[in-house]
């Protein structure tokens, strides 16, 4: 019975794994992106779960990018250590940020990290003697000298990390502190919970995931730059990627990463400058008149199903 | 009592402050005055619309900069095909985005005005992102701006040369403030849409039409936004992601004047574009002109916490 449970999970971790086997490069390629982006997308459910929304995946995203590159290119350090660097200052931030601005929630919490791109990057392009100001700074050399086998495994590393990290805050009792915040703050005050410190530890642990994707795609392309490292892009893929596959979940967000991820490559040849009117398209689609997403409806329809076999 | 005193004094402050920062600026650095006050009044005007929407329909519209950048490129088309000035644009810009103000609140916004704030504010944003690409899809990320001679007029006052053109923002944010104050005070429907906008259940059991009233502010706030694009475009170009700055900008000036507070989001607006103005004024330094709004965003969320805990 504990063998079957856990099939499902082993098969698709050794399918993942072996994924390099019998893919050519190309391929290899489009999943890296796709698994940055799953990252992306698992990261902002994450917050989402505790009912606050984060647009601020593009701005720690760009900022654990930044951190990465300046600490490989400045000191020299091995470039797993600048990339974890990426995301404890990612972390940091958030954390400053999260005490000033969690105290007031909903939509001045989420104006407020939509803003923070478009801030890290007038930021960092006004230290131009560090940064390289607007026009970034580029590594000598790619990741594992740009191997894409050995480069699909660290982002996998990566993507595995934050389903775990996701899986522990879904199975422990961060995962009713949080349920109880989104469905009444008032209840799960007066119940004990520390309404304040778990919104601002789960905003530092999900910018920190960011900063982390941030810094290995980084070291993946080899370069930041103001607009590339902070493009909206990092924002609006995952949060379409999320609500496609459904959100408060793991598996949702996995799940509408793949999708998407599979379907933008495919986008990406047939509207080369406009496939991102799509992913907009799928946010408010989504919004509207599927808000379960995927998982969600397919959840429905699987009990729904169930339940009339079962009353037969 | 000593609540009222202390709002009292606060007020005073703020009033010495609005008097005497003007009169210290124009004795220090002039052109930090005249270019704040154009700079805010575009700021002030623009978040108008938005303080309206968020006033009376109660949403907070992520693409109002959208619009506003729609609107720009609008102008622009009709400048290049059928020879129009944008500012007589304009008027065409009212009609086409009181049309499209209309359909999307039909399609979408009706749709989610009893859903969570978050799925408002996640809809608005998918807005925002449609906007910006399909603008990107059928005019490319190159800025456009038409060449329009009368905008560089400029006066002498003494040793002081500056350009006039520009208060035009000051002016137009002025105008919008009084006209839109008269509609919602004078008018039957801006009474009712006042209403609505405090308790949508009473006004709905005293027979005003909610949902036709919602309508009629989104398209309006639509329209006006729509022309003020028109506007934007005779003194700066316009390229896909030229809106969104305004967005939080706007959404800035109306968390500082606070919800339903026209006049603050105006006064607040000529603040902002002031402070912006002295920060670029500094040589070297004016890259951060750009971080100022945010700081005063963070400044006024952290305030706000402290009063509520305080109260």
């Amino acid at each position: 019975m504990r063998m079957t449970r856990y099939l499902p999970y082993v098969l698709g971790a050794a399918l993942a794994a072996l994924f390099p086997l019998f893919s050519g490069a190309y391929l290899e390629q489009v999943a890296v992106g796709m698994l940055i982006y799953l990252t992306l997308a698992l990261s902002w459910d994450m917050l989402l779960r505790s009912g606050q929304l984060g647009f601020g995946t593009a701005g720690f995203f760009g900022l654990g990018s930044y951190a990465a590159i300046l600490l490989f290119l400045n000191v020299g350090v091995h470039p797993f250590v600048s990339i974890a660097f990426g995301g404890v200052v990612a972390g940091v931030v958030a954390l400053l940020v999260g005490l000033a601005v969690l105290r007031l929630r909903g939509m001045y919490f989420a104006i407020t990290t939509l803003a923070l791109a478009g801030i890290f990057a007038v930021v960092l392009r006004n230290f131009p003697g560090l940064t390289g100001g607007s026009e970034g700074r580029m590594l000598p050399n790619c990741i594992y000298a740009g191997n894409t086998t050995k480069i699909y495994w660290l982002v996998l590393a990566l993507a595995v990390f934050t389903i775990v990290i996701s899986e522990v805050f879904e199975r422990t009792r961060i995962r009713l502190a949080l349920t109880s915040i989104r469905n009444d703050e008032r209840v799960a005050k007066s119940s004990g919970v520390n309404v304040f410190k778990y919104l601002v530890f789960v905003f530092a642990v999900t910018s920190a995931i960011q900063g982390l994707a941030g810094g290995t795609y980084a070291h993946v392309f080899g370069f930041v730059s103001p607009e590339g490292s902070f493009s909206a892009n990092f924002l609006l893929l995952p949060l379409a990627m999320a609500l496609l596959g459904g959100v408060h979940s793991t598996w949702g967000p996995v799940v509408g990463g793949l999708v998407l991820g599979a379907l933008s490559e495919y986008l990406k040849l047939q509207i080369p400058y406009g496939h991102l009117l799509v992913y907009g398209a799928i946010i408010v689609v989504v919004t509207l008149f599927l808000p379960q997403g995927l998982m969600g409806t397919v959840r429905a329809w699987w009990r729904r199903s169930h339940v009339t076999r079962g009353a037969q | 009592m000593t609540l009222f005193r202390t709002l009292r004094r606060w007020q005073l402050l703020l009033l010495l402050a609005s008097l005497g920062v003007p009169i210290v600026l124009m004795l220090w650095k002039p052109y930090v005055l005249i270019e704040g006050l154009q700079r805010g009044g575009l700021y002030a005007v623009i978040a108008l619309p938005m303080a309206l929407i968020l006033g009376v329909v109660g949403i907070i519209n992520l693409a109002h900069g959208e619009f506003m950048m729609l609107g720009a490129y609008f102008a622009y088309w009709m400048g290049v095909y059928a020879g129009l000035d944008p500012l007589v644009a304009m008027i065409p810009a009212v009609v086409a985005f009181a049309l499209l103000g209309a359909i999307t609140y039909v399609l979408t916004i009706r749709r989610a005005l009893k859903a969570p704030e978050l799925n408002q504010l996640l809809l608005t944003f998918g807005m925002a992102m449609v906007g910006t690409e399909f603008a990107n899809l059928m005019w490319t990320s190159q800025p456009l701006k038409p060449h329009l001679s009368y905008v560089y007029s400029s006066v002498a006052l003494g040793k002081l040369r500056f350009g006039t053109y520009a208060f035009i923002y000051t002016a137009a944010a002025i105008v919008l403030l009084v006209l839109l104050q008269l509609f919602l005070r004078k008018t039957r429907l801006g009474r009712a849409a006042l209403a609505v906008g405090q308790n949508p259940r009473g006004a709905r059991l005293v027979g005003i039409d909610v949902n036709r009233t919602y309508l009629l502010i989104f398209s309006v706030s639509i329209a006006l936004v729509g022309a003020l694009g028109a506007m934007f475009l005779t003194r700066h170009s316009v390229f896909p992601s030229a809106g969104s700055p305004f967005t939080m900008k706007s959404f800035c000036l109306i968390a500082m004047a606070g919800i339903g507070n026209l006049p603050g989001v105006v006064w607040g607006g000529f603040g902002l574009g002031i402070a912006e103005a002295l920060v670029s004024s500094f040589r070297g330094y004016g890259g951060w002109a750009d971080v100022v709004f945010f700081a005063v965003l963070v400044a006024v969320i952290m305030g706000k916490s402290y009063r509520r805990q305080t109260a």
